[in-house]
């Protein structure tokens, strides 16, 4: 299933308020998180992170994974995670809008 | 910053990207591996369909970042040189246009950054003034020492008064040869009143001002490199014991600028003039201008009446006047007028720029109509366009640096005499000018075509290209160029034809065979007339027994002397002045009856000086026919009586002679005159004029010899032939004419260029219509006929645009022309006929090459 426009930045930073990951990580994370429902596109993926980075929400780090390999790791700032909150609010409104509309009769 | 280093450290982080991406494959990988047991290479090519084009991730990423904007740019601007490199005359010329373009607003722009925009070099320079005379109607001349005085002991609204003499002195340093310079005595109220403080030694203070203490000077560091502190310095004889030095750089103080500052020892006044003063004072905290108006107003008040006697202008009144205003002068009206001249050459210069640009535009439709089709999309070939023009304006720039560089030096050695235009130096400021004029010149000339561009898109008629558009835009440009030309002729014309009438003025004499000596007397050992008048008796005699000396006779002024000749006020008996006016005033030079026989000047009335006109005798005046004129038409001046200098307590002058008329106060000036002879007043200084009948330089230098033989202390200096003085007098106006010609000729040559490339390009893309029409009969003269008159049209409307602008901006030179009117029909005529003539010229050789096209022409073009 493609995610809804602008629902990546949404769920890239839900995945990182539970700890930083790397790239890999952020992708099977959301595959387990939906059941395998959402599988997000790394051609998406990765330009999502770097423009989240940019806009300083989340930082990257080069440090070693449990595995022993030297990889980068996302993690989410104190600005990323305000930001979560209020785009989780948002699509939280947003979500309940839409079905009230689907659910009238 | 992020940006920044994706920008430059784009290979360190494509291998950052490079890595992550390695690693996310690599995971991917071992996953599949693990949950679906595939085999190493099969997990990984899953992994990496999975995945998707690497490049284009690459590309996304980038874009993310946003540096796709600015390596675009970079692109462009690698694409934009590699395509002006390949057509190098187009690139050449734009850039030598605008160099010359650029480089001659920037060069004005640093005199006038230098003159006008550069604050006085003083601490609170809004609080300082120079006090002067002002007449009721608005005229305003230097204060007398007994204003002066006045003010100094009376004013409460200055923290400090002082004032400037400007005069020059024969300065001798050891034991060189005297040489004449240029100094203003100055009272220790001017340092302390700009604020000025000396880098070594001491200002001058007051106790230096009282007649009979010792004379001190200071100098600037210039001078302090050939005399230093505590040693000597000679002007004219006076020896002078240096105590101060100015910082380095400083040269001006107030009005003035030089490198030796003597101290003024004011002796007391006995009676108002001369008024030679120049007040410096600054405005004490909390003191308004209009406030120190008044205060000086009450002192003018109580203090004229005393004076009377020998001023009399009851509507004059001592005034403040801003001292940046007054240092400034008519820099601002001169500079003004070169703005204006070079603001026309820079247009002209970007006006021809641009229709170029816009013929290469026409030229490469096709490469920007494939571009457009393979996907750029139009904001790409805008932007392709601008950052060509941009490039060219920049390196266009970089050469405008420059010759603005090399142009301020040649400004400053021959331009416009305005203060403090010598200090004028290439800085940031200057190089900031030439940018922004780059930038804007660039996005004018990129945006033309550009402009004309998306005019043709809107409309739909082709993807890319107009050239009905751009032919009439390049028309507009020719029209432009011959108009803006037209009023820089004018103005070269005009300044060239009032050169040449006033070089024709006669100045009432033959300076072919004179030659002059100036003579300094030291007044420490020719304090008196005696001694000064002994000095002569031996001199004079001696001087005529030169070889090669015809005859000789003694001057105060030499002629033309524009500057500081000796104005002084008189009361015609018959006639006294009205209670509130003003009394006349005229040159008054004292002069020998043997200085009018050398220069040949004939005696129309009444008598020369005899050597009856002594001291003792009553005083006696010759004046010129000028003057006899102007207050006698009806011929009877001999005779009549005045009062010199206003004087009513002293015998009256008689008038006993009507001599011929001699340009004393310059070429371009009235020639009125009064001489007095010396033995009614011997000057200190006197120029030794002589009729020479061999080679004039060896007569003179022989002439110093035998001066020299009498007494070597005398400082002597401008020996030189007449002649020379008399081209010097000219020197301002001819630079004056040189420099707009310089600029007239530039434009001329730009709009020539303009209209025949206009022509060449229409010409060549008209080929087959002009084979056509041959192939239908059309003979060679009518075709060069249909050329030749479309481009005098565009000349014609420019120049009768032009014409317009000439009358309404010529009359910006009414002070610096002599004897012709800002809109002098022949002069206008003239500059339009040969604005013309170029045009025909311009337009007739590309018209000449549409004749020559064969008809068959018409066939083979596709």
């Amino acid at each position: 299933m493609d995610l809804l426009q602008g629902t990546l930045d949404l769920l890239v930073l839900k995945t990182l308020v539970l700890g930083p990951l790397h790239g890999w990580g952020i992708s099977k994370r959301l595959r387990e998180l939906s059941d395998e429902a959402l599988a997000v596109g790394q051609g998406s993926l990765y330009p999502a992170l770097y423009r989240l980075e940019d806009k300083g929400w989340i930082t990257a780090e080069w440090r070693h994974s449990p595995e022993g390999r030297k990889a980068k790791f996302y993690s989410l700032t104190p600005a990323g995670r305000k930001q979560f909150t209020a785009e989780r609010t948002q699509w939280r409104l947003f979500a309940a809008a839409v079905e009230q509309v689907l659910g009238a009769t | 910053m992020s940006r920044w280093r994706a920008l430059f450290h784009k290979k360190s982080i494509d291998r950052e990207v490079d890595e992550e991406m390695r690693l996310h494959i690599e995971m991917e990988a071992d996953d599949l591996r693990r949950s679906r047991g595939l085999s190493p290479e099969a997990a990984r090519r899953e992994a990496l369909v999975a995945f998707g084009g690497v490049e284009r991730y690459k590309e996304a990423h980038r874009d993310a970042r946003g540096v796709r904007w600015l390596e675009e740019t970079l692109q462009d601007a690698r694409y934009a040189l590699r395509a002006l490199i390949k057509s190098p005359a187009f690139t050449l010329s734009s850039i030598l246009v605008l160099a010359l373009g650029i480089g001659a607003s920037t060069t004005v722009f640093g005199a006038i950054n230098a003159v006008l925009l550069t604050r006085l070099p003083y601490p609170h320079d809004d609080q300082l003034v120079e006090i002067a005379m002002q007449s009721g109607s608005g005229e305003k001349w230097h204060l007398s020492a007994v204003d002066y005085r006045a003010v100094e002991s009376s004013q409460r609204s200055f923290s400090a008064v002082g004032v400037e003499v400007p005069n020059e002195a024969a300065v001798r340093i050891g034991t060189a040869d005297a040489v004449r310079q240029s100094m203003a005595q100055v009272t220790s109220g001017v340092f302390r009143a700009l604020g000025v403080a000396v880098a070594k030694g001491r200002a001058i203070e007051p106790s230096d001002e009282s007649p009979g203490a010792p004379p001190v000077a200071v100098v600037s560091a210039r001078l302090a490199a050939r005399v230093g502190l505590g040693q000597t310095i000679t002007l004219d004889g006076v020896p002078h014991t240096i105590v101060g030095v100015l910082p380095p750089g400083v040269r001006t103080l107030g009005r003035f600028s030089g490198d030796i500052w003597p101290v003024l020892q004011l002796r007391s006044p006995t009676r108002r003039g001369p008024f030679l003063f120049i007040g410096i004072a600054r405005l004490a905290d909390d003191v308004t201008i209009d406030a120190a108006t008044r205060d000086l107003a009450g002192i003018s008040e109580r203090m004229f009446p005393l004076w009377a006697s020998s001023f009399q202008d009851r509507t004059a009144r001592i005034v403040p006047l801003p001292l940046r205003e007054r240092v400034l002068g008519d820099a601002s009206r001169t500079l003004g007028v070169f703005a204006g001249a070079v603001a026309l050459v820079l247009l002209v210069a970007v006006a021809n720029v641009a229709s170029l640009a816009l013929v290469r535009a026409t030229n490469r439709e096709r490469e920007l109509s494939v571009r457009a089709m393979l996907g750029g999309t139009r904001g790409r070939l805008v932007r392709l366009l601008v950052t060509e023009s941009l490039l060219l304006a920049i390196a266009g720039a970089t050469a405008g640096v420059v010759v603005a560089t090399l142009g301020l030096r040649v400004l400053v050695a021959i331009g416009p005499h305005v203060p403090r235009l010598a200090d004028a130096k290439p800085d940031a400021t200057m190089l900031g000018f030439a940018v922004a004029v780059a930038m804007l010149v660039g996005l004018v000339v990129g945006a033309t075509p550009v402009w004309l561009l998306s005019r043709s898109h809107a409309a739909g008629s082709r993807v890319i290209g107009a050239a009905r558009g751009t032919q009439a835009t390049r028309a507009g440009f020719v029209v432009a160029q011959f108009a803006l030309t037209l009023p820089l002729l004018a103005g070269a014309g005009l300044l060239l034809n009032s050169l040449l009438r006033l070089v024709r003025v006669q100045p009432g004499f033959d300076a072919s065979a004179l030659v002059m000596v100036h003579v300094s007397l030291p007044a420490a050992r020719y304090g008196n007339d005696t001694t000064i008048a002994a000095y002569w008796a031996r001199a004079l005699p001696l001087v005529r027994d030169v070889a090669g000396v015809v005859d000789a006779g003694l001057t105060e002024f030499v002629p033309p002397r524009e500057d500081d000749i000796n104005l002084n006020n008189f009361a015609l008996m018959d006639r006294p002045a009205p209670a509130d006016g003003a009394q006349p005033v005229a040159p008054w030079i004292t002069a020998t009856a043997e200085y009018f026989r050398t220069l040949r000047v004939p005696l129309l009335d009444g008598r020369l000086f005899t050597p009856a006109d002594s001291a003792s005798a009553p005083s006696v005046v010759v004046v010129s026919r000028a003057w006899a004129n102007r207050y006698f038409p009806d011929g009877r001046a001999v005779g009549q009586k005045l009062e010199s200098g206003g004087c009513t307590t002293c015998p009256p002058s008689i008038i006993i002679g009507v001599v011929g008329d001699i340009k004393v106060q310059g070429l371009a000036e009235p020639a009125d005159a009064m001489y007095v002879p010396p033995p009614q007043g011997w000057p200190q200084q006197m120029n030794v004029i002589a009729r020479t009948s061999g080679p004039p330089s060896e007569a003179v230098r022989r002439i110093v010899v035998a001066l020299h033989g009498i007494d070597a202390g005398v400082p002597l200096d401008q020996a030189m032939p007449l002649d020379d003085r008399l081209y010097d007098s000219v020197m301002q106006p001819r630079h004056w004419t040189i420099l707009l010609s310089g600029f007239a000729a530039a434009a001329l040559v730009l709009a020539a260029v303009g209209v025949f490339g206009l022509l060449s390009y229409s010409v060549s893309t008209r080929q087959r219509e002009i084979g056509v029409r041959m192939a239908l009969g059309a003979r060679a003269s009518a075709v060069t006929g249909m050329f030749v008159w479309r481009g005098m049209g565009h000349a014609l409307v420019g120049t009768a645009l032009g014409l317009a602008l000439a009358f309404c901006s010529t009359r910006v030179l009414a002070n610096s022309l002599f004897g012709i009117s800002t809109t002098d029909p022949l002069t206008l005529a003239t500059v339009t006929l040969v604005l013309l003539a170029v045009a025909l010229t311009a337009s007739w050789l590309p018209a000449r090459r549409a004749a020559a096209v064969e008809p068959v022409t018409a066939l083979r073009l596709d």
